[in-house]
């Protein structure tokens, strides 16, 4: 089992030394900075590409019609699969998930499938024998560090950017147009969950960072990743483990987190609206024309 | 799943007649295994949980299915620091429901995981290099507040194993009265949610180190105001407070008694300690 390269004592103690007697960072970024972070859609619809400086994430959304769970026969089917390849870093193998894919995929599916992000009974087609099993895959492309924020917002840009196909009933006759046929509908959503994770150092866990890179997550002592939307709910909390925090500290991360999810969600909102508008070619009278070609994108 | 938590503001009592600042019965016995080097039983209410802890010793072939944490480099026992191997078995009997749960289960993945790193960070792993330290959970009955009983019950272990650590990781749970949607101001915090609370109203599990305010583990799975978090975070710290007090005294109680007994010498500083 190959192990994950680390970086060197000297490296270590030098980035200790940066952050605790000068209050610097290596990439000289306030303590509370995000790296530049970056959305692309696909020209399909539900592709999200996100770049949180070196970090890359693809998360791409897919539906289609299965049976419902025994259980849930009102609910569709929502799942979140997470992938470390060996493409991320050379320890990722594939089939055996390490503890960092583990960690991600569990806080990924507690902020958007269990605060209730998406509407799942939406989702349902027939009650009991047809619904919309929704499926987004998210592939680490590149891995710098605090992959659970840029793995949360690709999550939450791609199924927001989703459309699936149209569908009616009809004396009990279920159709599934093509987008030929009909434009795709967005999926029923209610409320955009985004993930700030908070990473410590020093002995008693005093110096708080955001958005860690790679370096700084292989030295930190503790970190807790705070999923919030921009209502100021909280959707998840998780510091497992690691060096005790002040309980005050906490708290203070959480008021800033929320400022940085609001951040957050005015730029998935802006970057949305700018796709819908270069989608959308010439407006009502263009769909008025008699060669109007249905499909868009 | 309806359940009736909304009777709470007629007479400030809880389904199970608690107030909202009352902790469930606790109750807790070290060295319940001859064969362990350190062991405990703990009850919080009806949840139900046993450790064991063997170590720390050489590491031996790795299995699967274990979190562990701790270790500097990580596998093979070959870090400066003991690895802390966590193992849970969740009976099949635990719970109303017999829910099978195959060898790679997320969630209890994450609780080993967290345990794990918990206790890594109290514990003095620095001495005992090249080592595992091997916790293994089981869990007899579940009604709520489990991450919060595994916790302690693996720090009365390690206590009972003389595995030299910082302090106490104790832990609990706290809630809030309303649900997560309604946005009402004169919400109750709660202390220790049994499996009902858990089920209906928003809550989180926390863990300090010691008498400080210092907060181990979070976690907070459910949907609540950013606004009460404060007051939930408030009196989950304090509930720790007293679960630390109260296994203090369990670990007391057994040393007396064991000096009483005679299965240990009664150390030199001792003297002056009233034995009964």
């Amino acid at each position: 089992m190959p192990r994950e390269a680390e970086p060197s004592a000297n490296e270590k103690a030098f980035l200790l030394k940066a952050l605790q007697d000068e209050q610097i960072r290596l990439d000289g970024r306030e303590f509370d900075a995000y790296r530049p972070l970056e959305l692309t859609f696909g020209d399909e619809y539900g592709v999200a590409n996100v770049s949180l400086g070196k970090t890359k994430i693809l998360a791409k959304a897919s539906a289609e019609v299965t049976v419902p769970f025994a259980d849930r026969p009102l609910d569709g089917i929502f799942t979140i699969a997470t992938e470390l390849s060996p493409m991320t870093a050379p320890h990722f193998e594939v089939n055996r998930p390490t503890e960092t894919e583990v960690l991600l995929s569990r806080l990924l599916e507690k902020t958007v499938r269990r605060s209730g992000a998406l509407d799942t009974e939406s989702l349902c087609l027939v009650a009991g024998q047809k619904c919309w099993s929704v499926r987004v895959d998210v592939h680490v492309l590149s891995h710098d560090g605090n992959l659970t924020d840029a793995a949360c917002f690709a999550v939450v840009a791609a199924l927001r950017h989703f459309r699936k196909p149209d569908t009616s009933m009809e004396n009990g006759v279920l159709t599934v147009y093509t987008p030929a046929e009909r434009e795709p509908v967005p999926l029923g959503w209610l409320h955009s969950p985004f993930c700030v994770t908070w990473s410590f150092f020093g002995d008693e866990g005093e110096t708080a960072l955001l958005d860690a890179d790679w370096m700084e997550e292989q030295v930190r002592v503790a970190s807790v990743t705070i999923s919030l939307n921009r209502h100021g709910e909280i959707c998840q909390i998780a510091k497992l483990g690691g060096v005790p925090v002040e309980a005050v500290a906490l708290l203070q991360c959480t008021s800033v987190a929320l400022t940085k999810v609001k951040e957050f969600s005015t730029y998935l909102d802006s970057k949305l609206a700018e796709d819908a508008k270069r989608r959308d070619k010439g407006g009502f009278m263009a769909e008025l024309r008699a060669e109007n070609d249905r499909v868009v994108g | 799943m309806p359940l009736d938590t909304s009777a709470y503001s007629l007479a400030l009592l809880r389904v199970d007649g608690r107030r909202w600042n009352e902790l469930r019965r606790i109750h807790a016995q070290i060295r319940t295994q001859a064969a362990a080097d350190g062991s405990s039983y703990l009850e919080m209410g009806h949840t139900k949980v046993m450790c064991v802890v063997n170590g720390p010793s050489e590491p031996g072939p790795r299995r699967g299915g274990v979190a562990t944490g701790g270790g500097g480099g990580g596998g093979g026992g070959q870090s400066k620091n003991a690895e802390v191997a966590v193992n849970i078995v969740i009976a099949g009997f635990s719970s109303v429901d017999r829910k099978r749960r195959g060898r790679g289960d997320k969630q209890v993945f994450e609780l080993q995981s967290t345990i794990s790193q918990a206790l890594a960070a109290s514990l003095h792993t620095h001495l005992f290099p090249h080592s595992t330290i091997n916790i293994s959970l089981h869990v007899l009955s579940q009604d709520g507040s489990l991450l919060a009983a595994l916790i302690n019950a693996a720090t009365l272990a390690c206590v009972d194993a003389g595995i030299p650590m910082t302090d106490y990781v104790a832990a609990c749970t706290a809630g809030s009265t309303s649900t997560y949607a309604a946005n009402d101001e004169g919400a109750d915090p709660l202390l220790d949610m049994n499996h009902q609370e858990e089920q209906e109203l928003p809550g989180l599990t926390v863990a300090t180190l010691g008498d400080s305010d210092r907060v181990a583990v979070l976690v907070c799975e459910s949907r609540v105001q950013v606004s009460r978090l404060e007051g939930m975070l408030a009196v989950g710290v304090d509930g720790c407070k007293q679960v630390r007090e109260i296994l203090d005294r369990v670990v007391r109680e057994k040393g007396i008694k064991m000096i009483q007994e005679g299965t240990v010498e009664r150390g030199v500083g001792l003297n002056d300690m009233e034995l009964d």
